[in-house]
């Protein structure tokens, strides 16, 4: 497990050691989705303009808060298209003539764990970057280095 | 300016910037001329805690951007009703470092 959470998110060291202001505002972008996330719970949409606003508002911000922005923004992004899928397959067969089949109950299943996991790491990433600690997720942190210009 | 006056001045308004820059006001105040303090000491800063309130009880009217005085963003979230209710949620997270960054503009009119 502790092997399996090394490699999904790493805490590596930043070019620099971001002061108390910067890492409020980073920690700030991952707590705002979150908050967002419940607020919006059925529309997969709500979280992702929410983070869109968020990063647009800090464009300007240091290097250290414009790259937790942008990997709030990114993670949420590939969730956006499995979450939609699920909210109207969900929505053509409440009013629609589709049926529950096993395909759809194990859709469900993994949209599920993908939405936790996300939940999860992005509670830990908000304690962590709060600390001025450099979270760097599996996948989404390498893209977020080749989006986000020092 | 002598360091004592300029102390206070910190002491009582330092919540109204962001931290970083407090250090930097200080050193500019001290180099400043005397003539300059009567109208730096009558500027009126907003509080960060009262626009995070208007924020969470009126932001979705705009009344916390218009508060601070981006009258532009306010007009906008008014008419968005807040951007249906999730621009309202960034400002929360965003209101007391905009203010920060306001009282710093209306305090730099002063400096420079």
């Amino acid at each position: 497990m502790e092997h399996l959470q090394r490699h999904l998110i790493m805490e590596n060291k930043f070019d620099y050691q971001p002061s108390e202001h910067e890492a409020e505002k980073a920690s700030n972008s991952y707590l705002m989705s979150l908050i967002a996330l419940i607020a919006g719970m059925p529309l997969p949409i709500i979280n992702l303009i929410a983070s869109v606003i968020f990063f647009i508002g800090n464009r300007k911000g240091t290097y250290f808060v414009r790259w937790h922005c942008t990997q709030a923004l990114l993670s949420q992004f590939s969730l956006l298209f499995m979450n939609s899928f699920g909210f109207w397959w969900t929505i053509s067969i409440m009013f629609g003539p589709e049926t529950i089949s096993s395909k759809y109950i194990g859709y469900i299943i993994t949209i599920l764990i993908f939405n936790i996991s996300e939940f999860i790491a992005t509670i830990y990433s908000a304690v962590q970057t709060r600390k001025g600690i450099h979270v760097k997720w599996f996948f989404y942190g390498n893209l977020t280095n080749l989006i986000c210009k020092a | 300016m002598d360091a004592q006056k300029v102390d206070m001045f910190i002491m009582s308004n330092a919540k109204f910037f962001e931290s970083h820059h407090v250090h930097a006001i200080r050193e500019r105040l001290i180099a400043m001329d005397d003539s300059k303090w009567v109208g730096i000491s009558t500027i009126q800063f907003k509080d960060p805690t009262t626009s995070l309130i208007v924020s969470i009880l009126a932001g979705s009217l705009g009344i916390d951007r218009f508060m601070i005085g981006d009258t532009g963003i306010g007009v906008g979230k008014l008419l968005t009703c807040g951007g249906l209710g999730i621009w309202t949620i960034v400002d929360w997270f965003m209101i007391q470092g905009a203010t920060r960054e306001k009282n710093m503009q209306k305090l730099q009119q002063f400096l420079y």
